[in-house]
């Protein structure tokens, strides 16, 4: 399953919650959507669930658009919202069965199914229990059953482990990475970052509704920091010696104290780290650690986006 | 479905399911307080106006030899009231809390066709009627007992209500489904009860009109049934039009959504103009066809406003079902999506409906032309009578409804040439306001103008106010109805006239695409 998302906008009457953004993932990949607060990241992925139409742009999942076709394409999508299901008055039993029903599961299949689903999400013991009665991790289970009933190629979850304990973050990591393995292409949003750099292969950064980075991992820590950040610890904390001293090396710079350890950018590559070491220790600073610090999607994402809002 | 789709379909009945949305919904309805809470309260008060009703005559000295007619009414009043309001008040509320603008309910993105969603909400409405119509049986069947009510009219007004009910769960459905904000819900919501409550004394007041007759009575009339089937028809068009708009409004905006209810209308209109047609002519009763135009004259009034704020843009699937052939390309315009084929959809079915009704009223082609230039009522061009019946009817149609009809056209190309010209960037369904405030403010503006002129006094109301569509209703004069005729045909030429590229380009560009990559696959 190839998902691909071309020239993508949508104007809610002046504003323009998504300004033509295009990216793409495919099946087995895990691919994170970042953005701070009102940067058209739900608004593209309910385009992507068929929940809103674009004013321009297409989303085509497999070739089929999700706005010329969007029975077709709703057979492929599973969509888990921001917002958890209230249904009163249905357990969680009663709501899968009517979703596999919903998605044409019949008889013995439905029911099959439907097990399965209680079983991969955990729900097993709680499937008589009334929707309005969970915790917010069991709702963002039962979501995620719901989303995954009718075995979609494409999933698409908005903010899922907001409001999760670190328990059921984990077990949600968990989940993704199996889902991953039965080959489903996903798409997730979440402001926990540091989760997202361990288990997505590739991440697209967006404000006011624009793309400001977009590729794998890797690529995008590369392209954002193309300057290696370096932390040493000294034994007898002459810090601001040691501040001084770098301020004057050349390729160094932003040299700060951070808690007990003093950080710098360098300009250059590792071996040029390997020379500032040397040159330290010949002007007897006792080194205790000496590393270079790995940047991780938060740092890219508190410096290429503003924190502006629509 | 393919006749071997549909043999398949058969051939596998034992696999037939409910419809998944009855299912959800009757689970929800057994566990609901409204629900559980509505069928107790209507049990009780059924018991207790029964044990009243029962209690009371047990003082009197006299036999009451109407009693159990007197208890069925009360009963029945009661049902009615539960199943008119309740079931669809609780209908509408969980489809409009579904269908919410910022937070649509999931099931309308799984694969159930919106046919079968509706078609499930509809239901669940009359399961849910059943419910109540089965708790109150017993009761009514026991008003049998204590005389005064045959079993066949208790049956029989069951029926009817039952019927009722489900079409207004259907407007309920409709209603619910409006893509309009919460508020105008609302406000629509208290509109339909005030409403409601009409339609609740009427029906009340027909069932005790039939009461009075005794329906055993008329069982073996051919003129009571005729007249059933009649009610009947209007009540099952009225619940199917209903259907059909719900399931287009809640069907994707890429969907070819003009085209079931623009069917639908057309085939009802059709068969309603010539079953009235028909009667008119064999009965000599020409005013019969008024039956057929009042509510056809409503409705189309209704389709031009949704059509003028239809989208010009066709979709790519839309597009791929257009008619390569040049006839049916044309025919085809008027019933896809768009505004300009909703246009000249709406105009002919009007220019049709004059048409007919004039040669019912055998008035010759260039009859209606001519009355432009000369009153019929003053020249006496027209037979005066026909069948015993004076053409006052006729006149009064002519000189009110076809100004009507050109004012409305006129203010509705005007607004569509305002919205697209001007407003283009707004959404389209701008163009209907747009028409309601030119038809409102030609109407208001004007009297209140007029009204500061003539010293605070509302004497211009019966005056000719050209433009006023509603002006029509004051003046009684042939000179003044012949004024409102000719302004009114200037404005729409004016209003043709701006509109007239536009609808071209929507012509040129109604046509399938160069190039036809099929659905699903790679481009």
């Amino acid at each position: 399953m190839k998902v691909q998302v071309q020239n993508l906008r949508k104007e809610f009457g002046r504003t323009v919650a998504v300004d033509t953004i295009s990216f793409g993932f495919d099946s087995g990949h895990i691919f994170g959507f970042v953005g701070p607060n009102g940067a058209g990241k739900t608004t593209t992925m309910r385009i992507i669930a068929t929940l809103e139409e674009p004013t321009a742009g297409d989303v085509l999942l497999n070739g089929v658009s999700v706005c010329e076709e969007p029975e077709l394409a709703r057979r492929s999508v599973g969509y888990v919202p921001d917002t958890l299901p209230a249904h009163a008055d249905i357990t969680v039993h009663e709501y899968l069965d009517f979703f596999a029903r919903a998605y044409g599961l019949r008889g013995g299949k439905r029911a099959q199914a439907v097990a399965a689903i209680e079983e991969f999400t955990n729900v097993t013991g709680i499937r008589e229990k009334h929707l309005k009665a969970l915790s917010k991790g069991m709702k963002q289970r039962v979501s995620l059953g719901r989303a995954l009933v009718h075995d979609p190629a494409v999933l698409v979850l908005d903010e899922p482990a907001a409001g999760l304990d670190p328990r059921a973050r984990v077990e949600l990591r968990e989940l993704l990475l199996l889902l991953a393995e039965q080959k489903k292409a996903i798409l997730i949003s979440s402001h926990i970052l540091t989760e997202l750099t361990e288990i997505c292969n590739g991440v697209v950064i967006i404000e006011r509704g624009k793309i400001l980075e977009t590729g794998t991992i890797e690529e995008v820590l590369k392209k954002s920091r193309p300057r290696h950040t370096v932390a040493v610890r000294l034994l007898d904390g002459r810090n601001a010696e040691l501040l001084k001293t770098l301020l004057e090396t050349p390729f160094v710079e932003r040299a700060r104290e951070v808690f007990n350890e003093v950080q710098f950018e360098l300009a250059g590559d590792e071996a040029l780290a390997g020379d500032i070491l040397v040159r330290l220790v010949a002007q007897n600073f006792k080194i205790v650690e000496y590393r270079q610090t790995k940047a991780n999607l938060e740092d890219i994402f508190m410096t290429v986006t503003k924190g502006g809002v629509q | 479905m393919t006749r071997a789709g549909i043999k398949m379909h058969f051939a596998r009945w034992r696999e037939w399911e409910l419809n998944p949305i009855v299912v959800k919904e009757l689970r929800q309805a057994v566990r609901s307080w409204a629900v559980t809470g509505m069928l107790l309260l209507l049990l009780i008060v059924l018991l207790v106006v029964s044990l009243a009703v029962l209690v009371n005559q047990s003082f009197e000295v006299r036999i009451n030899e109407n009693l159990g007619g007197q208890l069925f009414e009360a009963l029945l009043t009661i049902l009615a009231g539960a199943g008119i309001l309740f079931i669809p008040l609780y209908l509408g509320i969980r489809v409009a809390a579904e269908r919410q603008d910022n937070q649509p309910d999931l099931l309308y993105i799984s694969t159930l066709s919106p046919a079968r969603i509706v078609f499930g909400k509809f239901l669940c409405g009359a399961y849910m009627a059943l419910l109540f119509f089965s708790a109150c049986l017993p009761f009514m069947a026991l008003t049998n007992l204590l005389r005064g009510v045959d079993l066949p009219t208790v049956f029989f007004l069951l029926a009817m209500l039952y019927v009722v009910v489900c079409t207004v769960n259907l407007a309920a459905i409709f209603i619910a489904c409006l893509p309009v904000s919460r508020l105008f819900k609302i406000l629509l919501s208290l509109a339909g009860f005030i409403f409601l409550f009409y339609l609740l004394a009427w029906v009340v007041a027909s069932a005790f009109t039939l009461m009075g007759s005794g329906v055993g009575a008329m069982l073996f009339q051919r003129g009571f049934w005729i007249n059933c089937v009649i009610c009947l028809a209007l009540v099952l068009t009225a619940g199917g039009l209903f259907f059909v708009l719900a399931v287009a409004l809640i069907s994707p905006p890429s969907a070819n959504r003009a085209l079931g209810p623009r069917i639908y209308v057309t085939v009802f209109w059709l068969l309603g103009g010539v079953v009235t047609g028909a009667g008119a002519l064999n009965m000599s009763r020409p005013d019969l066809i008024f039956a057929w135009v009042a509510p056809a004259d409503v409705l189309l009034v209704a389709a031009l406003l949704v059509c003028i704020s239809n989208h010009d843009h066709l979709s790519l699937r839309v597009r791929r079902k257009i008619p390569r052939n040049g006839l049916k390309r044309l025919l085809a315009f008027g019933f896809y999506n768009g505004a300009a084929g909703g246009l000249l959809w709406v105009a002919g079915l009007t220019a049709l409906i004059i048409l007919e009704t004039g040669a019912v009223f055998k008035v010759d082609e260039s009859g209606v032309l001519s009355y432009i230039s000369s009153s019929p009522s003053s020249t006496g061009r027209y037979p005066r009578s026909m069948g015993g019946m004076p053409l006052g009817d006729f006149d009064n149609y002519v000189s009110w409804y076809v100004p009507m009809m050109l004012y409305l056209f006129a203010y509705a190309l005007f607004a569509l040439f305002l919205q697209r010209r001007f407003l283009s960037r707004r959404a389209p369904k701008l163009a209907g306001v747009l028409a309601a405030f030119i038809t409102a403010l030609t109407a208001l503006g004007t009297n209140i103008v007029l009204f500061f002129l003539n010293e605070l006094t509302w004497q211009s109301a019966d005056h000719l106010q050209l433009g006023n569509a509603f002006n029509l209703m004051g003046v009684s004069s042939a000179g003044q109805q012949r004024q409102h005729i000719l302004f009114a045909l200037f404005l729409l030429l004016i209003a043709l006239a701006l509109n007239i590229p536009w609808f071209f380009t929507q012509w040129r560009n109604f046509r399938p695409p160069a190039e036809l990559p099929p659905a699903g696959e790679q481009p």
